[in-house]
């Protein structure tokens, strides 16, 4: 894989794109999309406009809310902060793909059950940052929990609730609903 | 009350439900539902429904105004000035209406009186507006208007701006101009001298110098709080689109009734062509209560261009320009006789709205401990800095982190216990249990005198009462709809900012048509549904739950009567349950909700219900507002770190016991109560507006260097709720989100005095404020 | 953010001779706005560079993407225990690093208490040491301030809160690299690559330049070189490292102060020899001379540690707001130092500290 990637940058290296908008083809959520953008354009900004993925959202729009955040192949970045163009072929994941149609991650389906959502701006990205952190590490402690969220801003106050979705969902235990 | 209704008695039952409850006997209007007994009782009420658009949320799904794209919509950006004070010479649009992409552009700044030249009078103040066909090219757009400006002098600083000789903000005459940060209300009724605008006596009484002559004990301290903004997540954004019909509005608001009413008015539409909606909104916090400058910006665009316009600020246009908390000056003067009993309260303020007014802290200091002689005189400050207006708790969030340090302070001179003086002056017996109980989770028994760790690491325990009006809009409807397939809705224009008021309805409708919550389908946030509450001042739930169970229960009395005919019995004699209807007492006359719905004679049954009055009536009322007769209250409770090196204080723990009348749903409640505990810590130790004295510019317009708390700041936080039935309304459920910020700032300076022995009264309390309140701070080089 | 075109660099030579400027000269204008339009600028991770740019504060018509170039991202011991890290290694990769852990426990810890996981999940070494200075003015299009080629500083009247507290005259950033200090205190070099493909490695302390040598750039980086390694020298068996930092919030906050302390232990409780860099404090990574020297051949304790911490602040010029970060610097190196030698577990100074 890591191979292939050099040999396409390779092949593009030495080739100047833009100012105008230009093709280029991103993995969007196991889709290959084909979408114009100019060199300027950010991936939240792509996501957002041609690729129409509203749920990634832009709050500071200079990488310090993490609000943005999406999967870079298994790496948690700021949309906001990463060039379209510079993608390749690494594999976008945002919140719309990271379960299957109609269906729920776990720590979707934990943010629901212990509230961790009030307005729901800075959620996705939320989301994202903590499906990033169970997928390697599948019983974090607090601690663990709040350094991978440690980016985030959320202005109304879910995290405590955030932290207890993901200590119950390391721990596997019911969801302690009254 | 008006004796041409008819109208009929009911028993409520009233108290704290944890320590007994009573029952008290009101007459109500006929067309209010019966009492409703308390939670314990209940299948949904006081039940932790999930949130109703979770969901969505959780899954990106969820659509907010900047995600709302209408087919051919522009794109708008404002000019904005770069000065903190200028007279606009001459503005030229003509190259900018011409640049590639462009379809519109305006002037947005107006003359603050008519024929007289536009005066710009802080830095980011809106001067012009285009619309182009990407983002991009109304950006570059900017760049192309020819605007000169003629700079004038100007003043950012409070204590500056107070001097006779410093520039003056406002002339007399364009005081009735002036944006109010406040209460809707004219400048022009004050007297202005120089900056100062006032004073504003509110509340004043008896006499102070007699009070305080009768004093055993005085304490006396000034006490200051810095500028915050409001930080909502989503910026503030609209998408509006003007057609041949009238104006339809997509807005990140707190508002969508009030908001429709002032774009009607400012464009000249009937009310009937104005549309306003907002399905998911990422929080307001005070500052998206009205049209606002980009709201008519926006719209006037969509006028001239002829085509849909969006919209949206960028953080440092939030930072700058989308209002913000005022700063606060407070000199607090508390007198008592040996035993507490208050004597005299005096407080002198100023404070500053920028070139807006209103910053006068609250009402806290005359109204949560009743004293004979009050007197609170207010001055606002102009400055040329960006409108306050209001954020979370205004007012009485800068006046509780006075009060409440000083009734500590007088505490300590009167060698009491600050609980035990609370209790003797503070007449709430709610206030009251809400200490005791806080007292209790914290381990206040356990607290030390001032500094008592002997390392340089200091634990410190502190508490502050807060107080919130319990605030009602009159001017509130719900409808309740239930179709022939026994599916039901339940609309209303109320908007759910993050509050879960959309569940809230779920949830009280459901319970009275005995059926589960995510049965109910909630529409919300479009003014053509009934006109429901502002999402401000604490008062969605307290003004829109009650008028939808009344809309529920009326519907389930047609419902029930078109059943009882077709079996030929009394109405009142059915009941139901788990999706059935049935007679009382006997199960043999039984029929599914599904199958009696078919029988209805229309497609769909409605009722469309208003906010009654508090059956108990109001203690306030102006025009659509009013206030219920008890206040809100909570006491919180703060453990500290100080650490005596760094300056750095960690706060572990954070105890709030809060009252809000009958809780609806636990568990979002505690969500709001986390989320006003948070923004109070974030206040009380990091949050601060920066301008440069020297150029007017904000110099942390951003996440980076405005300091919002993140999650590793935040400590454990266990919220109590209290179940305080009052028998006032059809739901008896008040508001939350206010009272849960109000005291925090407080509790946390007085954790930081039991910590390390020195009082703090000024805001933000950063490492460099706690190493200067310790005198470890070497004076600097000027 | 200006229209600019793109092309991803064949090779670090090629990258180092199609760039016309560094960023530094690309933003150094005579009128207040970016008129070098036409500059090709060096782009790795592009986190600060996307952030001077979305500003309007450098306006490149090209950027030369060397983030993909292959064999710069590497982090390798070397025969003498020395270890060398390529400049596009990521902040996320070297704080995880097991063996960087063992031997330069310092950086790690610096490295893990940068921006936040996003960022650092992004951010190279390279660009994290070559990012401009955060001093509010420089970063407003509105200051037209010394360091981009105006007349005035706007810090010496206005608001210095965050600003250094040494080496301040005539420009008083501090240096914004977290990882810098840490990288400093071990000695660290730097390693530079022309478009000849020459390579040279230039001392951590060379490389930094302060105001009064040149007011316009933080490093000596020329025109057509690239940043392409950091090398750390080998430590010591007995070597015990600390870095600590306090900031306002406890993440994601560039630090009011910060201190990396290196010891040489002999065993015995004394210290041969120390390194004491203190962190938003100058311009430069600041080397605490005086603290140095005091703790060399010293028994390391308490009294040791807190005098080598009033030592730290010799030749301070506080400014008018940041005179706290005086106590505050000696605070840290004490507790650095004592930690260091394991003598005293760290006091939770920075909460956000893994």
């Amino acid at each position: 894989m890591a191979n292939e990637h050099r040999k396409e940058d390779a092949a593009a290296a030495g080739r100047i794109a833009g100012p105008a908008p230009l093709p280029i083809v991103l993995r969007v959520n196991g889709e290959t999309r084909e979408l114009m953008v100019e060199p300027r354009t950010t991936l939240a900004e792509a996501l957002r406009g041609p690729l129409g993925l509203t749920g990634t959202k832009i709050a500071c729009n200079h990488g310090v809310c993490s609000a943005c955040t999406v999967w870079l192949d298994d790496l948690a970045v700021a949309s906001c902060s990463v060039l379209a163009i510079e993608v390749g072929e690494r594999r976008i994941t945002t919140i719309e793909g990271l379960a299957g149609q109609d269906r729920l991650h776990p720590v979707q389906a934990a943010f629901i059950d212990y509230d961790a959502v009030q307005c729901g701006f800075c959620t996705p990205g939320l989301v994202m940052s903590c499906a990033a952190l169970l997928a390697r590490n599948p019983r974090p402690d607090r601690k663990e929990i709040e350094t991978a969220i440690s980016g985030h801003l959320c202005r109304c106050g879910t995290y405590p609730h955030v932290v207890q979705a993901m200590l119950a969902l390391g721990t596997r235990e019911e969801p302690d609903l009254e | 009350m008006n004796d041409e209704f008819p109208r009929r008695r009911e028993h409520f039952p009233v108290g704290l439900a944890h320590l007994g409850l009573e029952t008290v006997e009101r007459e109500i209007p006929a067309d209010e539902p019966p009492a409703l007994g308390p939670n314990a009782g209940l299948r949904q009420i006081g039940k932790n429904a999930p949130r109703w658009d979770a969901r969505a949320k959780v899954t990106g799904a969820a659509r907010y105004t900047v995600d709302v794209s209408l087919p051919g919509m522009l794109h708008a950006a404002v000019l904005r000035s770069p000065w903190p004070h200028a007279r606009l010479r001459s503005i030229d649009l003509s190259r900018a209406a011409a640049a590639p992409g462009v379809h519109a552009a305006l002037t947005v700044a107006e003359p603050p009186v008519s024929g007289k030249p536009i005066v710009l009078r802080y830095v980011g103040q809106p001067v012009a507006a285009v619309a182009a066909e990407t983002p991009a090219l109304a950006q570059a757009a900017l760049q192309l208007i020819d605007v000169r400006y003629e700079p004038l002098p100007f003043v950012t600083d409070p204590d500056r701006a107070k001097q006779a000789d410093a520039p003056a903000v406002y002339r007399k005459p364009e005081l009735d101009k002036v944006p109010s940060a406040g209460l809707p209300a004219s400048a022009a009724v004050y007297p202005l001298s120089g900056n100062v605008l006032g004073p504003e006596s509110r509340n004043s009484r008896g006499d102070v110098a007699t009070g305080f002559a009768e004093a055993a004990v005085v304490v006396d301290g000034t006490y200051r709080t810095q500028v915050q903004t409001h930080c909502c997540m989503e910026p503030h954004a609209i998408v509006a689109s003007w057609h041949e019909d009238g104006l339809d509005v997509w807005m990140s608001t707190q508002f969508t009734a009030g908001v429709r009413v002032q774009l009607a008015r400012h464009f000249g539409l009937p009310l009937s062509r104005v549309r306003v909606q907002v399905q998911a909104m990422g929080g307001g916090f005070g500052s998206k209560s009205q049209m606002g400058v980009y709201g008519r910006t926006a719209v006037s665009l969509s006028r001239l261009a002829g085509a849909p316009v969006r919209l949206v600020y960028r953080r440092d246009e939030e930072h700058m320009d989308s209002g913000n908390r005022p700063s606060s000056e407070q000199h607090l003067r508390i007198g008592a006789r040996s035993d507490g009993t208050l004597t005299a309260i005096s407080l002198h303020s100023h404070g500053s709205a920028g070139i807006a007014f209103g910053a006068a802290p609250g009402g806290i200091a005359s109204a949560l401990y009743p004293c004979p002689n009050m007197e609170s005189l207010h001055y606002d400050v102009f400055t040329n800095a960006g409108p306050s207006c209001a954020m979370r708790g205004p007012g009485n969030t800068q006046g509780a982190f006075a009060l409440e340090q000083s009734i500590d302070e007088l505490a300590e001179k009167l060698a009491l216990d600050p609980i035990v003086l609370r209790d003797r002056i503070d007449p709430s017996p709610v206030h009251r249990e809400e200490r005791r109980m806080g007292a209790e989770r914290i381990g206040w028994s356990q607290r030390r005198a001032p500094a008592s760790d002997p390392g340089p690491l200091k634990r410190g325990v502190g508490m502050a009462q807060s107080l919130w009006p319990a605030n009602v809009q009159i001017n509130t409807a719900c409808e309740v709809r239930l179709w022939r397939d026994g599916s039901v809705e339940v609309l209303s224009s109320v908007q759910d900012i993050g509050t879960g008021v959309g569940t809230v309805l779920a949830q009280v409708v459901a319970e009275e048509l005995g059926l589960e919550p995510a049965a109910i389908r909630v529409r919300i946030g479009d003014t053509e549904f009934p006109s429901g509450p502002p999402s401000y001042g604490s008062r969605t739930t307290a003004s829109i739950t009650p008028p939808a169970r009344t809309a529920a229960w009326r519907v389930k009395e047609a419902f029930f009567r078109t059943i009882a005919s077709a079996w030929q019995v009394d109405a009142h004699t059915l009941i139901v349950q788990d999706g059935s209807i049935q007679v009382r007492n006997d199960p043999q006359r039984r029929i599914s909700w599904q199958e009696a719905a078919a029988a209805l004679r229309t497609d769909r049954i409605s009722a469309t219900a208003g906010r009654a009055d508090d059956y108990a009536g109001f203690r306030y009322r102006s025009g659509d507002a009013a206030m219920a007769l008890n206040d809100l209250g909570g006491a919180q409770f703060a453990e500290v770190e100080v650490d005596t090196e760094s300056g750095v204080i960690r706060v572990l723990r954070v105890v709030a016991v809060h009252d809000c009348g009958r809780p609806i749903n636990p568990r979002q409640i505690e969500s709001q109560v986390q989320g006003g505990v948070l923004m109070g810590i974030s206040y009380a130790l990091m949050e601060e507006r920066i301008l440069d004295s020297h150029t007017g510019w904000m110099l942390n317009p951003n996440f980076v260097d405005y300091k919002v708390l993140g999650p590793q700041d935040a400590p454990e936080i266990d919220v109590v709720l209290l179940e305080n039935y009052q028998g006032f309304s059809a739901s008896d459920a008040y508001g939350i989100s206010e009272p849960a910020n109000i005291a925090t700032a407080a509790a946390i300076a007085n954790a930081v005095y039991n910590a390390i022995g020195v009082r703090i009264r000024s805001l933000p309390m950063t490492p460099a404020a706690v190493l200067q309140a310790l005198g470890l701070v070497p004076g600097g080089r000027h | 953010m200006e229209p600019f075109a793109w092309q991803p660099a064949a090779s670090p030579s090629e990258a180092a001779s199609i760039a016309t400027h560094t960023t530094a000269e690309a933003m150094l204008t005579l009128t207040g706005r970016p008129d070098t339009q036409q500059a090709m600028l060096i782009k790795a991770g592009g986190v600060d560079l996307l952030d001077l740019m979305k500003e309007g504060l450098v306006n490149p018509g090209r950027l030369i993407d060397i983030s993909r170039l292959p064999d710069l991202d590497g982090i390798s011991g070397e025969p003498d225990g020395g270890v060398r890290i390529g400049a596009l290694a990521t902040l996320a990769r070297i704080a995880a690093h097991p063996a960087l852990q063992q031997s330069h426990a310092a950086l790690s810890q610096a490295a893990a208490l940068a921006a936040s996981p996003q960022i650092r999940n992004r951010a190279t070494l390279g660009g994290n040491l070559l990012q401009r200075p955060r001093c509010w003015y420089f970063r407003s299009a509105a200051h037209h301030c010394l360091r981009k080629g105006g007349a005035h500083c706007f810090a010496f009247p206005g608001d210095n809160r965050y600003h250094a507290v040494f080496a301040n005259q005539g420009c008083a950033i501090v240096h914004a690299s977290t990882p810098a200090t840490a990288l400093a205190a071990y000695r660290a070099e730097v390693e530079l690559a022309d478009s000849a493909g020459h390579r040279r490695r230039v001392p951590l302390a060379d490389f930094f330049v302060l105001p009064q040598a040149d007011m316009h750039r933080e490093n000596t980086l020329a025109r057509g070189e690239l940043l392409t390694a950091v090398w750390l020298p080998p430590q010591k068996p007995d070597c015990r490292a600390q870095y600590l930092q306090i900031g306002e919030r406890a993440a994601f906050d560039w630090p009011l102060a910060a201190v990396a302390a290196v010891l040489d232990m002999d065993g015995t409780g004394h210290c041969r020899q120390a390194s004491i860099v203190l962190g938003a404090a100058a311009p430069v990574p600041w080397r605490a001379r005086q603290a140095e020297a005091l703790l060399a051949g010293a028994r390391i304790d308490s009294a040791t540690a807190a005098a080598a911490g009033e030592a730290a602040l010799a030749g301070a010029t506080p400014l008018s707001q940041n005179a706290y970060k005086l106590p505050l610097l000696a605070a840290l190196v004490r507790r650095a130092v004592l930690s260091a030698a394991a003598i005293d577990t760290v006091l939770p100074a920075n909460p956000g500290a893994p």
